[in-house]
């Protein structure tokens, strides 16, 4: 049966072809799986997109108020929304702090007797803030405001003593900031918030999607018949990383143009087709993950729980939730091995501050090679799993 | 199925048979009347009565999907249903509160190997729990474990984990753990599936031997023909309803006929000649067997012998049929006409002929430290049929793994159609079919593009690709449902489309492993059908695994594998031949009281003495003396109604033979058996 080779190479396109068509199918005939698939990459990311993020918001202020005085009502009456809401005032001391142990109120102010007296005569005084920082950042936050509100508060009521004007502020020795948010001016948190979840569906569907395609043959023995035929490893793996990997390029398509751009006006700054292409080289190495989940594993529970062991990490050390640089040295090397990681970066970079593939080189870079080497793992360990 | 006129049965004239209870009580212990259940609006059964009575084993035999375990967990309590009535004890299941009232008074065995265990308890634990899941009081629990696990032989594996049981032993302790709390009644679902012919022996002895003891009812399923024997009364379900009810024997009459076995030096004439006369014909390895029905012995002879004018015929042989042929004929009754019979022919252009096909030399493998198979050898010529038979365990998936090359040896080789399987080159995967147990299908996809993607992946171009999908379409009986979805099929389609698929490239060498688990007679009947054309017109060399011992009657040539190892090489027939040559022929005793015969025939020295059902099985050196030694023998043990009878071995009756004789030889076999 010789055969010449452009005809060898033919017959491996073919067989490529119908492989990749069986795929497709069999994801598009799975209605469950297509409902998800919608869902995860529209409705999901609208509802994730609206969510608060790590800003202060709505924090119950309680308010001691001993002095009673025109000052001390102006002091807290500074406490606004959007940031603060006035929870109550009054009661005994130990109350107070049984509102914070309780979780009732966030902030408590304690303003003491003599407030406004001590201005009126210069003097230096105090006001105590107790601020619950279960949640640090927001903690933080809250505490950080309240300085900065008594801050100016006490200015103004200095520079008034000293008897200078607003008008006259200008001929002072002051320092003004002047700051320029770029890539996000509004400083909208959908836009970062809907671009990081969209990326983690990606994450998460190509995974779990390869590895479902492979357990699930091998539990139903469809892959004996596979390896029977005249078919290499790579004939049958290669099919399945890029049915996954279209899947998700026509997911994020769907995302990009029903969501980001029309429901939360994201600019969109890059060039859209970089963005796709390296969407794609992504779900390769991403759906790689997947199918080494089911190569090293026996059934289809098996490797959806190491799926998710895999997913997991690959989130939380992507840089979604923390930011690359606060993370310690040596974390800092094993986000390098991290696909995601630098998905997440090339993304932000084109879609939010325009970046073009001079830019993000290293990334795609990064992933092809991380992605070449999971799938020639998989590839190699196909047939060895079988022994 | 016994072989010429010398096995004139019994059963005609055989004594009526009183139940072993001494009387008939009035009331029946489970009365079923116009019973329905749907599972999302598809009938699953539909108009089933059912009556048993005190204690007696009721068969309920059918295949896959016929609703048997619809119908038994209906009764043990544990399903609703639509219509009809269901009444055990005489209590109406029509609540959960009636059906909590009867559950303590009855126990319930599920389909599937030790699924109603615990993997990770060991065997005492598992009785434990279960009996004090009923609330057993301890001295009891204690005699009665004891007792049990005696019985069943598993006192020596008190304390092994379940998990590591084999399926023999696990459905014993299945009995015993549904046993323990004494219940007047037990359904046992399938508890023979899976589970290899000598375990299966062995658990129906201590069946029978369990509830003669406690007079305990049972209704027992089963989805092996063969196995009807073993009930007193049985019925035969067929998609949802009852084809047939009453004593095997008297089912058995329910289509008059006979069975004639031929063998031709032109099989394939001979075959196109008997079809187009008769409704059921089948080829046996070198036999071609018809039912002739509504005939006598003489017109049975007759027209055959006439349906082959100018066909040359060696050894005709009248037979009475089995069971199974009752079951198909009652089908094809049912069915008027019932589906055509498509013919397996495939377009002009046989593979070669002669030369040796399969040849295993010395075939060796090992998983760790446990020999999966063990120097196995053989020949398989190109045109034949090979059987390797074999209980789950033996190695006979691993063989079929190690010669398609899906796993490599650990010693020895296997060659297919001259190539060295190791290589595995493309050239030789390109010449082979392999079917593997699961039908490998793709259930998602429809019919034609499972069809497409297999003479995808074998490079079929879009000519030939039409053409192959006409022919298996054809083949396979699929015309009609070429857009329905595979995993929506029925299983005798499935396994017909599976085939198709792993012939659409017209391999010459063809590997089906398991290929007919949990299909229906007349599904199987079809596919060894299709078996017998190819291999005798295309010249396409066919190994096949088989645990159903009845199929391997269809196998030009037959290989015994037990513990990795190959123990027996030859036909059928040479087999059996072997077996009688060692162990004597089979005698069949009919009597009134079927288990105290057995004990008498065993005290007498008949050790080896069985029960099945209402008969009694004897092997005798001896056939013409123990004929007449046997019935006075019986008579003055105060048993009635004795007839004996020679009987010809069947396939099961030599696996039996052969394994329980290694067992003895070797109790440490991998089967763990004790």
């Amino acid at each position: 049966m010789i055969r010449p080779a452009a005809s060898r190479a033919l017959r491996w396109w073919r067989q490529l072809q119908v492989m990749t068509v069986k795929e497709l199918l069999q994801v598009a005939r799975d209605t469950p799986l297509m409902l998800f698939f919608v869902f995860a990459f529209t409705v999901q990311i609208v509802m994730g997109g609206g969510r608060p993020g790590f800003e202060l918001r709505n924090a119950l202020l309680h308010v001691r108020d001993a002095d009673n005085s025109a000052a001390s009502r102006e002091l807290a009456s500074r406490f606004r929304p959007p940031y603060y809401v006035f929870h109550g005032a009054g009661g005994r001391p130990d109350a107070a702090t049984r509102l914070l142990d309780r979780g009732d109120a966030m902030v408590v102010m304690d303003i003491p007797e003599g407030f406004e007296r001590a201005l009126a005569q210069g003097r230096p005084t105090a006001v105590q803030v107790q601020v619950d920082t279960t949640n640090s950042a927001v903690g933080l936050l809250a505490a950080t405001y309240a300085q900065q509100i008594a801050a100016d508060y006490a200015t103004e009521i200095a520079l008034a003593r000293a008897g200078i004007t607003a008008g006259e502020l200008q001929s002072l020795p002051v320092i003004r900031e002047e700051q320029r948010a770029w890539f996000n001016p509004n400083q909208d948190n959908r836009w970062f918030f809907s671009v990081g979840d969209m990326v983690m569906m990606v994450t998460l569907l190509t995974i779990l999607l390869s590895t479902a395609a492979l357990a699930r043959e091998k539990e139903r023995g469809t892959v004996e018949q596979l390896l029977v035929s005249p078919l290499s490893p790579l004939q049958i793996l290669l099919p399945k990383v890029l049915a996954m990997t279209l899947v998700v390029v026509a997911g994020t398509m769907v995302s990009v143009f029903a969501v980001l751009g029309p429901v939360f006006s994201m600019p969109l700054q890059g060039s859209l087709p970089l963005f796709f292409t390296i969407t794609a080289i992504y779900g390769f190495t991403s759906s790689g993950l997947g199918l080494f989940a089911a190569t090293v594993t026996r059934n289809l529970s098996q490797a959806g729980l190491l799926a998710i062991f895999l997913f997991v990490p690959i989130i939380l050390f992507s840089g979604i939730h923390t930011p690359d640089e606060g993370m310690p040295g040596w974390l800092h090397t094993i986000v390098l091995f991290n696909p995601m990681a630098h998905y997440i970066d090339a993304t932000y970079s084109i879609l939010l501050r325009g970046a073009g593939l001079d830019l993000v080189w290293d990334s795609v870079l990064a992933m092809a090679l991380l992605g070449a080497a999971v799938f020639g793992f998989g590839v190699w360990r196909f047939r060895r799993q079988f022994e | 199925m016994g072989e010429a006129a010398l096995v004139e049965r019994v059963g005609g004239h055989g004594p009526g048979r009183p139940p072993p209870a001494e009387a008939e009580p009035a009331r029946p212990v489970v009365r079923v009347r116009g019973f329905g259940k749907r599972y999302r609006g598809v009938p699953a059964v539909d108009g089933v009565d059912l009556e048993i009575r005190r204690g007696e084993i009721h068969g309920l035999i059918g295949p896959d999907g016929a609703g048997k375990s619809s119908l038994m967990k209906a009764i043990a309590g544990v399903l609703t249903f639509e219509a009809g009535s269901v009444e055990v004890f005489g209590v109406a299941l029509d609540s959960e509160a009636t059906c909590e009232r009867v559950k303590s008074r009855l126990g319930f065995m599920p389909q599937g190997l030790g699924l109603n265990l615990y993997a990770d308890l060991s065997v005492e634990e598992n009785v434990d729990f279960f009996a004090r899941l009923h609330l057993v009081p301890e001295r009891a629990l204690a005699e009665r474990k004891a007792k049990l696990l005696a019985m069943t032989r598993l006192d020596r594996f008190r304390e092994r984990p379940m998990k590591h049981l084999s399926g023999g032993m696990k459905q014993k302790l299945g009995l015993a753990c549904t046993l323990i709390h004494e219940p007047e009644l037990i359904v046992l679902d399938e508890p023979t599936t899976g589970v290899d012919a000598v375990s299966r022996r062995e658990f129906w002895a201590i069946l029978a031997e369990l509830l003669q003891e406690k007079g305990i009812t049972a209704l027992v399923s089963t989805a092996y023909m063969d196995e009807a024997a073993r009930f007193e009364r049985a019925s035969l379900l067929y998609s949802g309803r009852i084809l047939a009810a009453g004593e095997p024997e008297t089912i058995r009459r329910l289509v008059p006929g006979r069975v004639v076995a031929l063998r031709s030096g032109d099989p394939v004439a001979a075959m196109a000649r008997l079809k187009a006369r008769f409704t059921q014909v089948e080829a046996r390895g070198p036999w071609l067997n018809a039912f002739v029905a509504g005939a006598d012995a003489a017109g049975a002879r007759a027209a055959v012998s006439d349906a082959l004018a100018g066909v040359p015929v060696e050894n005709l042989n009248v037979m009475d049929p089995d069971l199974e042929d009752v079951f198909v004929a009652l089908l094809q009754n049912r069915n008027a006409g019932g589906e055509e019979r498509p013919a397996a022919r495939a377009a002009a252009g046989g593979a070669p002929r002669g030369g040796i096909a399969i040849e295993a030399l010395e075939l060796t493998r090992d998983f760790g430290s446990f020999r999966a198979v063990d120097h196995a050898s053989f020949r398989v010529p190109q045109g034949e049929i090979f059987g390797l038979l074999g209980a789950n365990g033996a190695g006979k998936t691993t063989v079929i793994k190690m010669l398609t090359g899906i796993i490599r040896p650990s010693g020895g080789s296997g060659r297919v159609a001259g190539v060295e399987m190791r290589a595995a080159a493309r050239e030789i995967k390109e010449r082979i079919g392999y079917m593997s147990q699961a039908f490998s299908l793709y259930g998602d996809l429809t019919v034609l593009e499972n069809i497409h993607l297999y003479a995808g992946i074998y490079g079929l171009g879009a000519r030939a690709t039409r053409a192959r999908a006409e022919w298996v379409t054809g083949m396979a009986g699929l015309s009609g449902h070429e857009g329905d979805a595979a995993g929506s099929l029925p299983m005798g389609l499935r396994q017909r489309l599976a085939l198709g698929c792993a012939l659409v490239h017209r391999p010459q060498v063809l590997f089906l492993d398991e290929p007919t688990s949990g299909v229906d007679p007349i599904g199987r009947r079809r596919f060894w059908d299709i078996l017998f054309a190819l291999s005798r017109e295309e010249g396409v060399a066919v190994l096949v695994t088989t645990h159903y011992m009845s199929e391997a009657e269809h196998c030009d040539h037959l290989a015994l594998m037990y513990a990795g190892r190959i123990v027996a090489d030859a036909t059928p027939a040479r087999m059996k031949l072997e077996v009688e040559a060692e162990a004597g022929c089979l005698l069949e005793v009919a009597s009134g009281a079927p288990h105290r015969a057995v004990l008498a025939l065993r005290r007498a020295g008949y050790a080896g003495a069985a029960l099945f059902g209402t008969r009694v099985h004897v092997f005798s050196r001896d056939a013409d003396g123990d004929l007449a030694r046997i019935p006075p023998l019986l008579h003055s043990a105060g048993i009635e109604a004795v007839s004996v009878a020679p009987r010809r071995l069947s396939m099961e009756d030599v696996f039996v033979h052969r394994v329980s004789a290694l067992e003895t030889r070797d109790p440490a076999a991998p089967g763990g058996r004790p």
